[in-house]
Formats: C-alpha cells, sequence, structure tokens
C-alpha cells in the first residue's frame, strides 16, 4: 500500500500536500519548476505525450489549440450547461457531446475527468519523487457548491488517475481545518473562499468536546462559476473593446494574441495587489500594440460587479445558518482572488472584523486536505469534520412538483426514505427521477439520475417498495431499494444524468493504461537514443585512440558494421530495438574496451613504483 | 410517480442488540458491542428516539441531546472506518448519517412535532391546510382584500400616500398574525405536554386525542406562516 496526500484540484492551479509527522502540521509538496504550484493546464503534444503544468502553460501561448485551462468549470456539465462558458472560454467541444462533454485537443477528444486526471496524475508524480514511493490514496478537495455530477466528475477523475479517492472535502471546510491547528478559536467561523473559477461562504461553529474539536458547519453555499477567472474575463473584454476602438483591431480568429493579452492583463491584475499602477504591453496582429497603463481604481471598478455576485451566497448562508455577519468570531479567506485589497475591505467592512490571511491562500485548502488524509489514514483523530449537503435532494412528482426529501445544509452522512406502490395493476417499473436545487419543479432544478424500481406484478397499490437515499460523507447520493413485502433488496442502477457510467470508466481506464503504456515506451525510446549517442561516441574516441593499434582488422571491421547498424536505427521509436543494437556494439567492443582498460591500468601503473601497485 | 401515503406505526424494533454478528456475544448500547466494540448494525426501523435513547415524548433537554449527538458523532462518523472492512464502512454510514437526520428533527420543536405524528400514523395534511381557520375568517378576508388592492394599485397609478397607508395596513396585519403563530406555538407546546403526560400515565386513548389536537394545530400554524410569508414577499416587491 502506497502513500496518501491532500489534494487540491483548482480551477487556475492545483496543489498537493502531506501530513508531516515530524514537524506535526501538513506540507506542500514542491514540483520540479520550484513551485507548489500546479497550473491546472493540459496540453496535448504533437508526437500524443500529454503535457500538464508549467510546460502546458507555456503552450497556452505557442499551441492555444492543443491546450486547455480551467477544465474545472466544465465537471460535472452538460452541452446546454456551459454556453455561457464557451462565450469566455476558448473551450473547443464536440458538437455531438451530449451528457458528457468532449473537448478536443489537437487531434483527440477528452471528457473533463480525463483532463482532470492528466492534472491529478501530475501531482501524483510529483509526491511520488518527493517520498520515493508510490502514492495511491488521496482526499481531493471540491467547492463546497458543487452538485452530486460535480462531485462524481472529481471522484472519476481521482479514479482514473490511479488514486483511491478516501473523501472529497468541501474547500472552505478544509481551509477551517488548516486555519485550526495554528489557533484554538472557539465559536462562530465564516470562510470566504473565491478562487480561480468558483467561490463558496461556509459558516462554521467550533465546538470543544472531551474527545477533541469538532468542527461543525452550519451552512454553505456558493456560485461554481464566479471567480477569479471572471475578473481576468472582465478586464480582457475591456482591453478589446479598447483595442478595437482604437486601433480598429479585431483579436477574433487570433488565439494566440489572445492568450498573450490575457496571461499580461492576469500579470497586471496581480501587481496591483500591492502597487497602484502596472504597466500592460502586446503586440497585437498587423503591427499595431496595446500598451495601456491599469490603474488599482480601474481593476476595482472591474472587480466590483464580482465582488457584488458573492454577496447574494454570503447573506443566504447567514441566513440559513440563523446568524448575522457581526456573530462571527473568524473571518477566513481562500483563494488567490482574496489577495486583491478591494474583496479584503469589503470583506471587513460586512463582517465589522479583520479576516485571517496569515496562511497562503493559495496553500491552505490543500493542506486541509493533507490534514483530513491523515485523520483518514492514521486513524488517530483529535478533530472530526461535520460537512454539510449544499443543495436540497428531491424527487420528481406528479404534474413535475419536486418533494424535497434532504433539505439544503443538512450535516452528511444524511438519508431519508420514501414508499412507493404502483398505480395500475400489475405495473412492474416506475422510473424515479432525482433532483437537486431548491426550486420547486423538478426543470428547474438540477437532474442528477433516474433509475427504475421493480415491483411485483400487484393489483394496483398493492406493491410497496422503499427507497433509502443517501448522501454520503463526500457529498454523494447513493440509492437502495426493498420489496416491504418480501423484505428483499434490490440492485439500483443508477443512470447519471450528466457524467459517466461505470462502462465508460472501465473504458477510460483501460485506455489510460494503454496512453501509460505508450507513454513508458516514448521515455524508453528516448533514454535508449542518448545511451546510443554516448557510446557512440565513446566507441569513436577509443577507435582515434592509441588503444586500437591492438585491434585486427576483423575486429575493426566488426566495431564499424555494429556502430553502422546502430546509427540506421537510433533515431527511431523501437527502443528495444536500439537497446539490442546498443548491446551488440558493445559486444563488438569488448576487445577494444580491455585494449582501453589495459592501457589506462599500464599507465597508472608505469608512474608508480612497484611497492605500491 | 407514486409515492404511497405515508403512516402507519413502523414495527418498532427494540434497539438492544440482541448478538453481535462480529464475536457473538450480547449486550452494548445498540450502537457498539459491550464486548468486543465492534459497530453493530442498524436495525430496520429504528426511529430517532429509539435511536438516542429517548422515550417517545416531546420534551426534550436540548443541551443535553447536542452533548450526545457530539458524542455519538465523534463514535459513528465514517471518517472512524475509513480503514474498516466494507461492511463496517455501510454500517457506520447507516448509523452516520441516521444521527444527523435524528438530530435534524429532534432539535426542532416543531419538525419534532411532525415526526411524531408521522411515526404515529396521526399526520393528516391537506384538509385543512387550504382553508382558513374559523375563528380566523374575517382577519383573512380583509388581508387577502388589502393584498388584492395593492396589486392592482401597483398597475395603475396610485397616490403615493394612498401606496403608503395600505403598505402600512398590511404590514400591521402581517404582524398580527405573526403575534397568532406565536400564540399557535403556545398552543402546540401545552398538546405536546399533553402527550407527554398521556404517556407516563400509559393512557393510549387520551394520547390520540393529544395527537389529533396537535395535527390539527400543527395544520393552523402552516396555514398562517404561508399568509405571512405571503404578505411579506408582497410587501417585497
Amino acid at each position: 500500500m502506497g502513500r496518501t496526500v491532500g489534494i487540491d484540484l483548482g480551477t487556475t492551479n492545483s496543489l498537493v500536500a502531506w501530513w508531516d509527522p515530524a514537524v506535526g502540521r501538513p506540507e506542500c509538496i514542491t514540483g520540479p519548476y520550484g513551485s507548489t504550484l500546479c497550473p491546472s493546464v493540459v496540453s496535448l503534444d504533437a508526437d500524443g505525450t500529454i503535457v500538464v503544468g508549467e510546460p502546458a502553460r507555456r503552450r497556452l501561448l505557442t499551441q492555444p489549440e492543443r491546450t486547455i485551462y480551467s477544465v474545472k468549470r466544465l465537471m460535472g456539465r452538460g452541452l446546454e450547461d456551459v454556453q455561457e462558458e464557451l462565450k469566455l472560454f476558448p473551450f473547443r467541444i464536440d458538437a455531438g457531446s451530449k451528457q458528457v462533454i468532449r473537448v478536443r485537443l489537437g487531434e483527440r477528444e477528452f471528457t473533463p475527468p480525463e483532463i482532470s486526471s492528466f492534472i491529478l496524475r501530475e501531482l501524483k508524480s510529483w509526491a511520488e519523487n518527493f517520498f520515493g514511493e508510490a502514492v495511491d490514496r488521496a482526499v481531493i478537495t471540491v467547492p463546497a457548491y458543487f452538485n452530486d455530477a460535480q462531485r462524481q466528475a472529481t471522484r472519476d477523475a481521482g479514479r482514473l488517475a490511479g488514486l483511491e479517492v478516501l473523501r472529497l472535502v468541501n474547500e472552505p471546510t478544509a481551509a477551517a481545518l488548516a486555519y485550526g491547528l495554528h489557533k484554538s478559536q472557539r465559536g462562530l467561523v465564516a470562510v470566504y473562499d473565491l478562487g480561480g473559477g468558483t467561490f463558496d461562504i461556509s459558516v462554521l461553529k467550533l465546538i470543544s468536546t472531551g474527545e477533541g474539536d469538532i468542527y461543525q458547519v452550519l451552512s454553505t453555499n456558493g456560485d461554481t462559476h464566479l471567480g477569479g477567472d471572471d475578473i481576468d474575463n472582465a478586464m480582457l473584454a475591456a482591453a478589446r473593446r479598447e483595442i478595437e476602438a482604437r486601433e480598429g483591431v479585431k483579436l477574433e480568429g487570433h488565439p494566440e494574441a489572445v492568450q498573450e493579452l490575457r496571461k499580461a492583463l492576469v500579470a497586471a491584475k496581480h501587481a496591483l495587489s500591492a502597487d497602484e499602477k502596472a504597466a500592460v504591453t502586446v503586440a497585437l496582429p498587423g503591427g499595431a500594440a496595446y500598451a495601456e497603463e491599469w490603474t488599482r481604481a480601474e481593476l476595482e471598478e472591474v472587480l466590483a460587479p464580482i465582488f457584488e455576485r458573492t454577496m447574494g451566497p454570503v447573506k443566504q448562508a447567514l441566513a440559513d445558518a440563523h446568524q448575522k455577519p457581526q456573530a462571527m468570531e473568524e473571518v477566513v479567506m481562500v483563494g488567490g482572488a482574496t489577495r486583491t485589497p478591494l474583496v479584503r475591505r469589503r470583506v471587513e467592512e460586512y463582517f465589522g472584523r479583520a479576516p485571517h490571511t496569515e496562511l497562503n491562500p493559495d496553500e491552505v485548502v490543500a493542506l486541509g486536505a493533507a490534514v483530513q488524509a491523515d485523520i483518514l489514514e492514521s486513524g488517530v483523530k483529535n478533530m472530526l469534520l461535520l460537512d454539510v449537503t449544499p443543495l436540497s435532494l428531491g424527487i420528481e412528482t406528479m404534474g413535475g412538483v419536486v418533494a424535497h426529501i434532504i433539505p439544503r445544509n443538512s450535516t452528511i452522512p444524511a438519508s431519508a426514505q420514501d414508499t412507493f406502490t404502483n398505480s395500475a395493476d400489475n405495473q412492474t417499473g416506475i422510473v424515479i427521477h432525482v433532483v437537486q436545487g431548491e426550486r420547486e419543479l423538478a426543470s428547474d432544478c438540477r437532474s442528477l439520475a433516474r433509475f427504475t424500481l421493480h415491483m411485483p406484478p400487484m393489483p394496483a397499490g398493492g406493491a410497496r417498495v422503499e427507497v433509502k437515499f443517501l448522501i454520503d460523507a463526500s457529498g454523494i447520493l447513493q440509492v437502495e431499494a426493498r420489496d416491504m413485502r418480501t423484505g428483499k433488496m434490490q440492485t439500483v442502477e443508477v443512470q447519471p444524468s450528466y457524467g459517466l457510467n461505470d462502462t465508460e470508466i472501465e473504458r477510460m481506464l483501460e485506455e489510460s493504461i494503454e496512453y501509460a503504456e505508450q507513454d513508458f515506451a516514448t521515455r524508453q525510446a528516448i533514454e535508449a537514443r542518448n545511451e546510443a549517442e554516448s557510446i557512440l561516441a565513446a566507441t569513436e574516441k577509443g577507435l582515434a585512440g592509441e588503444a586500437a593499434g591492438a585491434l585486427s582488422a576483423a575486429e575493426r571491421a566488426a566495431i564499424g558494421a555494429a556502430m553502422a547498424e546502430l546509427r540506421e536505427v537510433k533515431g527511431g521509436e523501437d527502443y528495444k530495438l536500439i537497446r539490442a543494437r546498443i548491446d551488440a556494439l558493445n559486444q563488438a567492443t569488448a576487445g577494444l574496451a580491455e585494449a582501453m582498460m589495459n592501457q589506462v591500468l599500464h599507465a597508472t601503473v608505469e608512474g608508480k613504483k612497484l611497492s605500491e601497485v | 410517480m407514486n409515492r404511497a401515503e405515508q403512516g402507519g406505526a413502523s414495527p418498532a424494533v427494540a434497539e438492544t442488540a440482541a448478538q453481535c454478528w462480529k464475536c457473538g456475544k450480547a449486550g452494548g448500547d445498540g450502537h457498539f458491542c459491550a464486548a468486543c466494540g465492534a459497530i453493530q448494525r442498524l436495525p430496520r426501523g429504528t426511529d430517532h428516539f429509539q435511536f438516542f435513547g429517548l422515550p417517545r415524548k416531546l420534551w426534550m433537554a436540548m443541551e443535553e441531546l447536542e452533548r450526545r449527538y457530539h458524542q455519538l458523532s465523534w463514535k459513528l462518523h465514517p471518517d472512524n472506518f475509513a480503514r474498516g472492512t466494507e461492511e463496517e464502512q455501510e454500517m457506520s454510514l447507516e448509523r452516520g448519517s441516521q444521527l444527523n437526520d435524528a438530530y435534524r428533527v429532534l432539535r426542532e420543536p416543531v419538525a419534532r412535532v411532525e415526526y411524531l405524528l408521522a411515526l404515529e400514523g396521526m399526520r393528516k395534511e391537506g384538509t385543512t391546510k387550504q382553508q382558513a381557520p374559523p375563528e380566523l375568517l374575517e382577519e383573512v378576508f380583509e388581508l387577502n382584500e388589502s393584498l388584492d388592492e395593492l396589486r392592482s394599485s401597483r398597475e395603475g397609478n396610485q397616490h403615493a400616500a394612498e401606496m403608503t397607508a395600505l403598505r402600512r395596513r398590511l404590514e400591521e396585519a402581517a404582524r398580527a398574525f405573526e403575534e397568532k403563530l406565536a400564540e399557535v406555538d403556545e398552543q402546540l407546546m401545552a398538546a405536546a405536554r399533553e402527550w407527554d403526560a398521556t404517556v407516563d400515565a400509559g393512557d393510549a386513548a387520551a394520547g390520540r386525542a393529544a395527537l389529533g389536537k396537535m395535527n390539527e394545530i400543527l395544520n393552523r400554524r402552516s396555514y398562517i406562516r404561508n399568509l405571512v410569508r405571503g404578505v411579506n414577499e408582497e410587501l417585497a416587491k
């Protein structure tokens, strides 16, 4: 069994952390580029290799058609859900996508869970390099306001990355866990989490008990499509309007230029958290240039409406917790977008209290995930997290009206039971439609799943099947059904309305293993090629040296032939063939190597007195 | 879709564990085996009162309930069984979810009454829900008139002063109904005490009467609540 880690699978950046028992706190693991942040960017190389993180981010500029960012926005969503997204993000989505979106990267198509799994694989390899051991289990964080389909998609991504997902933890709650280690506050805490693409607000109560601290979430709310990305998009839109008005240049059809501009604006946004002004200079197609100085005031003008959008969920969460903003004893800030002075100022004004910003807002969620991973892994705990389900669970009844059976903000795990009967004689099945959301009509809620309940043939009203709906500790729905007459359980085949079914996941797992093999082959070919280069160079050097004088003509010819044969194949992909020819050359040069060895030895001995040998 | 009418007392299952599935010994608090400490399967039909080891009574010491909830959370939460067998994980999910469900219902006095009525097969909705309770008929009639006036005045070009007066009248009416709601809640608590007394006395017939009374009060309560909500929504427009 390998190691367990905590992973923050973010919209913009992803991180992996572990619990370091030596220091008694969680730590983020640094990747090969010297940062703990792995940009959530995936690119498909022309040779089929998947590139993730920093190198993929660079390809956003050079190969935008083969590269994707912010894929988290597509997790667990259908084609009709993402129409707004498509106006703002350069996602190339297959028009035939139905329940699961397919995104095109170069010549291949991937589902969002597959793309996310590449990011998870990358983080897994960071951790494996760090530990020098395999990593096979993880706690992964999700926005608190993620619905069932989005959670399932995240769990599927974990599975596809070869990770057993021990638990999905809500991001704001994870942040509270990470903070809880540093201080021992009691009472009410609000966590304001404005990340790259999602916004969450959670209200928690910290309770001290004889056994340890309980982190009880009272309520949660949010918007799964609101975050730093939106600030970038608003800045980009403003800049494009200006470019069009002043230079008459339209950037449609120039994805490279748009990415270049976006990158420069994001850099300016970051700079404006500390500075009052930031210069943005980008060359435009056709020789013109965008050279502007952004002021903090200008950024705040763009930012203010985005901040306002966070206030609706904040007020709802407080109302659901039956609390006033002033009652919060601590306010915790999470997510890169909370670095902007405007957000800090306005949050402080609203709660009447300076928010906590001691922990790095980019890392705090991953750190909390590592804490939860340790709780699950070690079995030793001094804290317990009681989280809630963000959305009410309901079933569609007559006339499309929803009967809510588990209210939002119920502590999870939670369950509800309902009994169903046949409405016609000998009716043998009923289709149950499960939805999530607060609206009265099923068509206004999020469709989660459909399944068929099997009934024994009976007169109308005679059959009785009891269904148990259960939301587990990860916030994911499970369904059980039992015939009340026989007491027999029946298997319920839940067809998710959005997302992958088991067969699709199995197929993808097989494919991913195939690709893993392909990746392996590519790596082997590169290594064999390098080795071929160095042995060829060494042989040439040997042949030019003194020792070569000891070789017979036949030996010389054999070496020459082996070298030619290796040169012939070394550029190819068949690493086994390259290795075979390397071995052949090694054999052919055995005599030469021996002669060289002798010569070296001879030279060494010659320079020394006999007694020293 | 056919949801079967809920009702009929569910078969009460004794909460005391018969025999531990793991060590075969008997005894324990129902949640865990006294001998080996293994978590026990949740018997079907265990109700929320039984789950907490409480009598089927409505008065509860809330602090004690919360303390017990935290204590059981600590022991039953799936976190504790992440390294356990699949069976233990399933049992912890069953018990852990009922713990949360039970606490959610029992900590709210009205939800607690509704739950008890459902358990006793006495919750009957619909018949009186849509109708004004007779003693409120007149006030409800007036309120509806004012509401209509407000709606139609919004379309027409009503005088600002008249609008303000109308709004004030509605706000007052809403306040009056909110006071009624407090009265109703008191009636409900009185009936709840009656029920508890019948449980102590073992008087089943008087118990049925108390339940019937609570059902009626609940229907009146939800009628008034909807009324107040409707007025507030209209005023917020």
